[in-house]
């Protein structure tokens, strides 16, 4: 048994490693210090702070739209593109739609960065943002949704046939209602990703539009109060409730998409 | 689907561009609060400002297609390049009569004879601000760059100085330490500043563009190579809080980099007529004179001499006497292949 | 599929074509194109104010590869860059395997609420765990140094080595153990000998899940890491948003692009040679 307690030790460590910084972040949110270096009293005020800050609240406001709407788009072509790479598995989609996942989001940001530069001679903003996320939410969207259709009993399908329904009424009878909540975690992971979204966004957010992680990137390289905490709290609560929900929806297509 | 499309929609209609704002893209600190409070009242609009910190940083920005904004604040060189890229509004004088005001020997210079795209608005020298007390209990001298790059000194100041975290910036002092011109293109002479500041790099704290302020203010760096400006508000932020120590700047003999910050248009500006009315009140001689009273800044406005603090306008490292004029340079942009070279430079002494 | 009329035939494959094409084309535009274009102005000349100059004046040219490869500094840097990525990974693997092994153990009830608990730090935005990692790290004087950059990386992460890991060694056949056990071997050969081997899809693909995006990243340096520990990502960075010089930037960027691809190419060749999770 000596060896199952030295597991639990280093399981335990790892989770304390794992949950620790964080809960300092949350932790001195509260801090009533403007320095932050150590622990001064309790108050709430930075919260208050927050939520008169113009600047804050135009980025919130940025990084929902922009995340509804890229969401929104990725997930109905991720889940076209994932019902694609299960049924007919066509040449180059895999690498189309994977690629943008796999690669680090440097080389995806500073690719669109040339590509609405030069090319298209775009002034950087909203629909450059946009146009980003989209991209690289498809892939995720496909992984899952195509998770989803993996996992189906394919006589569901000879059995609807079988009965007469023509492919369309297959689809929406059967197939669709199947996959929904493939779909539905697809959205909720995409809107996740998009609200988080920094390293791409940073190429090609040009000036005059930050989202909330760029806000927090220039908050923490010019003057670090515990206001940043405050954000950051705000925002671990948001993407915590997402995640939660899209697992709610769909357990299992998620364990096996990972 | 719908709703997303309307949201799409509202999204890319909506940002907040009140008609009656004036856009700012202006260093961190140039403009005080109530100037620009007494400003917006006067002309009844608002003013948003964003900020950079380095006008390489405000090029590139613009380079990755920036738009929106009505002014920038950029110093001479950067003025210089954005002319040749056609990328500023040609002033109207008609909008401008406090023009005149602008000192004569501002009044042509290199990257904008004529003042036809640009108005000086400030001026700052790039020189050593160091705890006096602190120098003069070790016998260290004050006046030159010797003090950041020679190891005799800086053995007695290890850990307590920092830089730049400026190419230009870093180099020039490099270079004029060494004799050379600011501006000096020999790859060779490159090299051995690239080497002096290798050598003398073990010493430093770090490399830094707005943190100095603070620390030589609160007594944990005893020299830092920055802004004249930044080391005035050091000083008077040093004595707000009573420390036990004086801070000091000058000009080391060597010689400075002198900045020159305009006000310029841009050619995208959505309300110019705006930029013009900002830029004429800021030739008043009152306003102008907030920089200097406020900030420290150098003021390139004679109407705004009158206005300004004996102890600001008096001060030799911000307001330079003409024999030291001599010893200061302006800043030139380098060609692509240059700045390349120096990158790269930059990097090795980043990383060795 | 049962056998079709032609009219479904056809309806099929227009179907085919309806649902494949938007989706592609969308990532045509957006990812494969601009790929192409970034691979493109490597061999371009910078423009004289920063960007790219017009091919019409200066041509093509392989003078950012030139200068990439003229100076040892570049391939140091893309050096130290792989090195960090394998140090992290050799961490992440040394963290998550007990951890991985702890969920697998559990009763089944648990393990959901263990993986959920191993997820939710993965919910908090990764500029969020850099910043927690400088608070912690400021007051110990270890801010600014190699060891916070690789803290920094081990932790934002930690959760991609976890999953896979927990993935597959929860197909693992505990009668083999088992087996293994009647036999007479340790609990170490049994470790070793057995659950290991099985287990190393995992760890290649959380392996690669961890490596290459180590590979890219500048946030973590740029944050957490002295003046001396750039990395590659912040070299990129630099001239985009810094030096504005595009063509030696997207130089860069597919000398960045080949090494994924070759560390992509070599992990997925492993996997399949050992048969895939």
């Amino acid at each position: 048994m000596r060896r199952g307690v030295w597991l639990w030790a280093a399981g335990l460590a790892t989770y304390a490693f794992l949950y620790v910084p964080l809960a300092v972040v949350v932790l001195f949110s509260f801090n009533d210090s403007e320095l932050n270096a150590s622990w001064v009293g309790f108050t709430t005020r930075w919260y208050g702070k927050l939520l008169g800050n113009p600047d804050m609240l135009q980025a919130a406001a940025n990084s929902l739209l922009i995340a509804i709407a890229s969401s929104t788009i990725a997930t109905v072509l991720g889940t076209m593109a994932g019902i694609s790479l299960h049924r007919w598995q066509p040449p180059l989609l895999p690498f189309l739609v994977l690629t943008p996942v796999a690669m680090p989001e440097i080389l995806l940001g500073v690719s669109l960065l040339l590509f609405f530069r030069q090319v298209l001679d775009l002034t950087l903003g909203l629909f450059s943002i946009l146009a980003a996320h989209i991209t690289f939410s498809i892939g995720f969207v496909a992984i899952i949704v195509r998770a989803r259709l993996a996992g189906m009993d394919e006589d569901i399908f000879e059995a609807a046939r079988d009965l007469g329904a023509t492919p369309w009424r297959t689809f929406t009878r059967v197939t669709f209602p199947l996959i929904v909540p493939g779909i539905v975690a697809g959205f909720l992971m995409s809107f996740t990703l998009s609200i988080d979204d920094f390293v791409i966004t940073f190429f090609v957010a040009g000036v005059g539009v930050t989202t909330l992680p760029l806000q927090i990137y220039s908050m923490i390289k010019v003057a670090v109060t515990p206001e940043v905490n405050a954000i950051s709290t705000l925002l671990m609560a948001l993407t915590l409730t997402l995640i939660a929900l899209a697992l709610r929806f769909a357990p299992e297509t998620l364990r096996k998409s990972a | 689907m719908r709703l997303a499309l309307l949201v799409l929609l509202l999204a890319l209609a909506a940002p907040g561009r009140a008609d009656d704002t004036l856009h700012l893209y202006i260093w961190n600190n140039y403009i005080s609060a109530e100037t620009a409070a007494r400003f917006e009242a006067w002309c009844g609009c608002r003013l948003k400002q964003d900020y950079y910190s380095d006008n390489e940083e405000m090029l590139a920005k613009l380079e990755a297609g920036a738009a929106g904004y009505d002014l920038l604040v950029p110093t001479g060189n950067a003025v210089h390049t954005l002319i040749r890229k056609r990328e500023l509004l040609p002033l109207d004088g008609q909008r401008l009569p406090h023009l005149g005001n602008v000192a004569a020997a501002f009044a042509a210079p290199w990257y904008d004879p004529g003042l036809r795209h640009a108005v000086p608005y400030a001026t700052t020298v790039t020189l050593l601000g160091f705890n006096a007390t602190k120098l003069a209990e070790r016998g260290l001298p004050t006046d030159t760059w010797a003090l950041v790059f020679e190891p005799e000194h800086l053995k007695k100041l290890k850990g307590k100085v920092t830089v730049l975290n400026s190419q230009r910036e870093l180099m020039a002092a490099a270079l004029r330490y060494l004799g050379h011109p600011v501006n000096d293109t020999d790859p060779d002479h490159w090299r051995a500043a690239r080497d002096l500041i290798v050598r003398a790099k073990p010493y430093w704290a770090t490399f830094s563009n707005s943190t100095y302020i603070k620390d030589l203010a609160i007594g944990n760096i005893w020299v830092a190579h920055g802004y004249s400006n930044d080391m005035f508000r050091a000083r008077e932020d040093a004595r707000a809080a009573r420390r036990p120590f004086a801070i000091g700047f000058a000009i080391p003999k060597e010689g400075a980099v002198l900045a020159v910050d305009n006000f310029v248009i841009h050619k995208s500006a959505r309300r110019p007529d705006l930029a013009h009315r900002f830029i004429d009140f800021m030739l008043q001689g009152e306003n102008a004179a907030d920089v200097s009273n406020l900030i420290g800044a150098g003021n390139p406005n004679r109407a705004a001499l009158p206005h300004i603090r004996p102890e600001v306008a008096g001060e030799p490292a911000i307001f330079p006497p003409p024999e030291a004029l001599g010893r200061l340079e302006m800043l030139r942009d380098l060609e692509p292949k240059q700045r390349r070279l120096m990158s790269r430079l930059w990097t090795e002494i980043k990383v060795k | 599929m049962p056998a079709s009329f032609s009219r479904t035939d056809q309806g099929a494959r227009l179907t085919r074509w309806l649902v494949t094409l938007p989706p592609a084309l969308f990532l045509v535009v957006f990812f494969l194109i601009p790929a192409l274009i970034m691979a493109a102005a490597s061999f371009r000349e910078p423009g004289e104010f920063g960007g790219l100059a017009p091919l019409a004046e200066r041509g093509f040219s392989l003078d950012a590869y030139r200068f990439v490869f003229d100076d040892v500094i570049y391939a140091w840097i893309l050096a130290k860059s792989f090195a960090v990525a394998g140090l992290t990974t050799l961490l992440c693997l040394v963290l998550a395997y007990p951890l991985a092994v702890l969920i697998v153990r559990s009763p089944k009830r648990r393990r959901d609420l263990l993986v959920l608990l191993v997820i939710l730090p993965f919910a908090s935005n990764f500029l969020i765990r850099i910043y927690a990692w400088m608070i912690i790290l400021g007051p110990l004087d270890l801010l600014y140094s190699p060891v916070a950059v690789i803290a920094g990386m081990v932790y934002v992460h930690l959760p991609f080595m976890i999953l896979p890991l927990y993935t597959n060694l929860e197909k693992h056949d505990p009668a083999l153990l088992e087996a293994a056990q009647d036999l007479g071997a340790g609990g170490w050969a049994r470790f070793w000998r057995v659950t290991w081997p099985l287990s190393l899809p995992g760890v290649l693909s959380g392996s690669a899940l961890v490596f290459i995006p180590v590979l890219g990243m500048f946030a973590v340096p740029e944050l957490l890491g002295g003046t001396g520990d750039r990395l590659i990502g912040n070299l990129i960075k630099e001239q985009f948003l810094d030096n504005r010089d595009w063509p030696l930037g997207a130089a860069l960027s597919l000398l960045l692009t080949l090494a994924v691809l070759a560390v992509a190419g070599i992990s997925s060749a492993l996997t399949r040679n050992r048969g895939q999770t």
